[in-house]
């Protein structure tokens, strides 16, 4: 059901419409437990990229390619300061997720209510 | 506007129905009962039901839907998985032509005094990375709880 460069989804009556790209790229961003981490770590404040990697066991390059597809999603965000580049987060891009999700509460609680009634009425 | 609730990656749905567990079940598993009930007036209705009801089995619901008066369709696939009349039904969820990750549906029915307790269980909502169970997960809902708060 895509409808040009944007989703539609089916549940529920409100219009939902999403970039199909920024969403995948958002949800690319949240599988992996390292970027998933990094998130956390950003939840406290900013931080400069060495910070972030002295969190890791890994190389400093995995954790630049890792905040690259967090920054890609726009989930963080960079900012200048002197030599050094400070990393923040931006949790909304989120949001799509839980539209998402509240879109689907919304789906399975109609259903199963639709499914009670239908029992009910033809007992 | 509050967070709605999620453990882990799941959605979970409760409801009380007075009716067998064998007949949910066939509800449930029917493609013919498929169409009669599963609908949310105004919202979205099953057109075509097909059920291929063994484990492995492929399962296809088309549906129609309405956004903002404006007349959607979309079709869901899967495959059944755990297939235990009248007890509990398991498959995969696939919404076609989408990026969203495959997602599994699980219904548990349990009878008791003529009634019989309906639980839906929607998992794996966010990544399949996620399977691996990483408690990376509950940064993401906090972050999440923390961001739909502040709105």
């Amino acid at each position: 059901m895509t409808i040009g460069n944007h989703l539609v989804t089916f549940i529920g009556n409100r219009m939902v419409t999403h970039k199909t790209r920024q969403n995948e790229a958002v949800f690319r961003a949240i599988s992996d437990p390292t970027r998933r981490e990094i998130l956390g770590i950003l939840r406290g404040g900013r931080h400069t990229v060495g910070e972030i990697a002295s969190n890791f066991r890994m190389s400093r390059p995995a954790i630049s390619k890792h905040l690259r597809l967090l920054h890609a999603a726009g989930l963080v965000v960079t900012h200048k300061q002197g030599t050094a580049s400070l990393c923040s987060l931006d949790a909304k891009p989120l949001r799509m997720v839980d539209d998402w999700l509240r879109d689907y509460a919304t789906f399975w609680s109609e259903s199963i209510q639709s499914l009670k009634k239908y029992m009910e009425e033809n007992s | 506007m509050s967070p709605i609730s999620v453990c882990d990656d799941r959605i979970v749905q409760e409801v009380t129905i007075k009716a067998s567990a064998e007949r949910i079940f066939a509800a449930l598993t029917q493609p013919e009962e498929l169409l009669k009930w599963w609908a949310a007036e105004g919202k979205f209705r099953i057109m075509q039901a097909e059920c291929d009801l063994q484990p492995g089995g492929k399962w296809r619901i088309q549906v129609a839907g309405n956004c903002s008066g404006e007349a959607t369709t979309s079709t869901v696939y899967g495959q059944y998985q755990t297939i235990e009349p009248p007890r509990v039904l398991t498959y995969t969820w696939i919404r076609e032509n989408e990026d969203y990750p495959e997602t599994l549906v699980r219904w548990d029915l349990e009878e008791k005094d003529g009634y019989t307790t309906v639980r839906v269980t929607h998992s794996g909502l966010v990544t399949e990375g996620l399977r691996a169970r990483n408690d990376g997960w509950t940064i993401i809902v906090t972050l999440l709880q923390t961001y739909v708060e502040r709105q």
